[in-house]
């Protein structure tokens, strides 16, 4: 793990409460400076209340954070100043335009250089509407304005809750370009999503939370290591021989999935490297099963599920393949800004 | 500096900024036009006390009595539909995770509102002006009067505690709308405190004088000049000397400030 000394944000039990509900319940954060952080975690989990307080909206119970490298403490507002976020929904004044809301919320906190307000219009593509109002604009233009914003003040830390709302494909590539550049040039981003394909092509280390409380955090590549799934598909009469064959490989999941298309095949799943497909294969052809579709990946979403306590979707769990060479295949899976999940991996 | 400026470029944006003086300006033409009908066309008592109206130097008070009465409610909802927004916009929430001072960002929000007062005053005073002007004219009356010394001597003075009373009274909306964080609930709110002021003055004349409705109007009847001054309900109660309201008037100011900030300063910014 990074030394302490090169963390962009830390926080050390990190508590909030909203009345008798515990919203964090001791987060311990680390993040290392210069990388892309995913921030992970269920509806309700604490993402919003964590970066709330990372904003100074809200004061925490107890705990500390630090925002780079220096104690971030109520009333220590100007620690701000190298920090640039969008917490939940962009919001602006609807009857001003995008570029005098720009204007506007330039005056506010941190000085921002000349001109910097045409050049944030122009990386994120709204230059041609900048004298539109606000209340004309898509939601995903309100996103793009929300992204300019944060970016104001060339901050050092960038705080971004659910950044793909609202954008479509090409506006989800460019912002996941812009944010690389900024982590490339020593910026370090924080995203907060709940899209874990987004996540997936996004981010160089990942936090996942759960119930307040953040339950693995490390970098994405280390966390998949023990994610490998080997998928095949088999008729549901040789199930139970299948089953038999792959456990002597490696576990197998429980129950059997129905496929999509409604035949009488099942898909069983086995956890096991995706390097490892041909040895499942050929131990079902030496059962004298043919299996008629194999698939394999690692999947950030199986760990999701796992470490948090979820329910795999209905369209199963191999939405996003995480090996670095296969990202491609998620990016298009992410493209779709809805969450939904994409093809698995061959 | 550049968030006062900033601040103020906003509300000269602001459609509620033309709403006001327009609603102010419009129900004044339309009552100084009805004037010089009634003085035209009519006969009697009613076509006297029509044109009394539109004889200056007494036009002077029709025109001051209704900006600082009228224009009293409208700073309410003008302060409480400011302060409103920057809660249920998130408007707020965006200066504050910037590092910006909540509380040099309320008041200065809160000075760019007090400007804009001015402004939206001195707007319907000249445009009151030239419809009264206009009104006796087609009633055929003499409009002599409007260059009498004496009142043109006592105005500025007049309308610096008229415009003082008014912003006391933005400040009341701008309050009520912070610890309501909504413009809708604040509005509302401030229009319910308004005129629940104005009927309580039957029940409770004594300790509403004291109120900050009360001391508004008190604290610009000085009895010498025009007097100005509106609201409802004013005859039920025994108004407090000017200047005893006008310091009042003060510190109902200074008080809903202190509200303000104190409550932004410790609010927990969820919305």
């Amino acid at each position: 793990m990074t030394s302490p000394g090169a963390l962009a944000l830390a926080t050390r039990g990190l508590r909030k409460s909203y009345g008798s509900r515990l919203a964090l319940d001791g987060l311990d954060l680390s993040v290392p400076s210069g990388v892309v952080y995913g921030f992970l975690g269920p509806n309700g989990a604490g993402k919003t209340t964590t970066m709330r307080l990372l904003t100074g909206l809200l004061h925490p119970d107890a705990g500390s954070i630090e925002l780079l490298g220096r104690p971030f403490t109520r009333g220590d507002r100007k620690r701000l100043f190298d920090v640039g976020a969008l917490v939940e929904s962009p919001s602006f004044y609807p009857y001003l335009s995008g570029r005098q809301n720009l204007q506007a919320l330039a005056a506010d906190g941190a000085p921002v250089p000349r001109g910097r307000v045409e050049e944030l219009l122009e990386l994120v593509g709204l230059r041609e509407r900048a004298t539109d109002k606000v209340s004309g604009y898509s939601l995903g233009m309100k996103q793009r304005l929300g992204i300019a914003g944060a970016l104001l003040s060339d901050p050092k830390l960038l705080l971004l809750d659910e950044p793909a709302n609202g954008l479509d494909p090409a506006g989800i590539v460019a912002m996941r370009e812009t944010l690389r550049r900024l982590a490339a040039s020593g910026k370090t981003v924080f995203v907060s999503s709940h899209l874990l394909a987004e996540v997936q092509v996004l981010a160089d280390v990942v936090g996942i939370i759960a119930r307040g409380r953040l339950v693995r955090e490390g970098s994405l590549d280390e966390l998949l290591t023990d994610q490998g799934v080997v998928r095949v598909r088999v008729s549901s009469g040789d199930l139970a021989v299948a089953r038999a064959t792959l456990e002597a490989i490696a576990p197998v999941e429980g129950s059997a999935e129905a496929p999509p298309d409604g035949g009488a095949d099942r898909w069983l799943m086995v956890h096991a490297e995706p390097s490892r497909a041909a040895e499942v294969n050929r131990a079902l052809a030496g059962a004298g099963i043919y299996a008629s579709g194999l698939e394999s990946g690692t999947d950030l979403e199986l760990l999701f599920l796992e470490l948090t306590g979820g329910e795999p979707s209905s369209e199963g769990v191999m939405q996003g393949i995480g090996q670095p060479a296969q990202r491609d295949a998620a990016q298009a899976a992410a493209s779709g800004a809805s969450g939904e999940p994409g093809a698995p991996g061959a | 500096m550049r968030v006062f400026v900033s601040g103020l470029r906003k509300l000269v944006g602001r459609p509620a900024s033309f709403v006001s003086v327009g609603l102010l300006v419009g129900l004044l033409g339309l009552i100084l036009i009805a004037a010089a009908t009634v003085g035209q066309n009519g006969s009697g008592r009613n076509a006297e006390n029509a044109k009394a109206l539109l004889t200056f130097p007494g036009a002077y008070d029709l025109i001051l009595s209704f900006m600082f009465g009228l224009g009293g409610l409208v700073a309410v909802i003008y302060g409480a539909a400011i302060a409103g927004s920057e809660w249920s916009w998130g408007t707020l929430k965006n200066a504050v995770a910037r590092g910006e001072s909540r509380a040099r960002y309320m008041l200065t929000t809160f000075a760019a509102i007090v400007v804009m007062l001015a402004v939206g005053l001195a707007i319907t005073f000249v445009a009151g002006l030239g419809l009264a002007l206009f009104s006796a004219t087609i009633a055929g009356i003499s409009t002599a009067g409007v260059s009498d010394a004496d009142t043109l001597q006592r105005l500025p003075a007049l309308a610096a505690r008229g415009w003082f009373a008014v912003v006391e009274q933005a400040s009341l909306g701008f309050a009520i709308a912070t610890l309501a964080r909504s413009q809708l609930a604040g509005i509302g709110a401030g229009i319910a405190f308004y005129f629940g002021e104005t009927f309580a003055r039957i029940f409770l004349p004594d300790i509403i004088k004291y109120m900050p409705f009360a001391v508004a109007q008190a604290s610009i009847n000085t009895g010498s000049g025009p007097a100005a001054g509106g609201g409802g309900g004013g005859g039920f109660i025994d108004p407090l000397p000017a200047d005893t309201a006008l310091v009042l008037v003060g510190v109902w100011l200074v008080g809903s400030l202190l509200v303000t900030v104190l409550f932004t300063e410790r609010a927990e910014i969820t919305g």
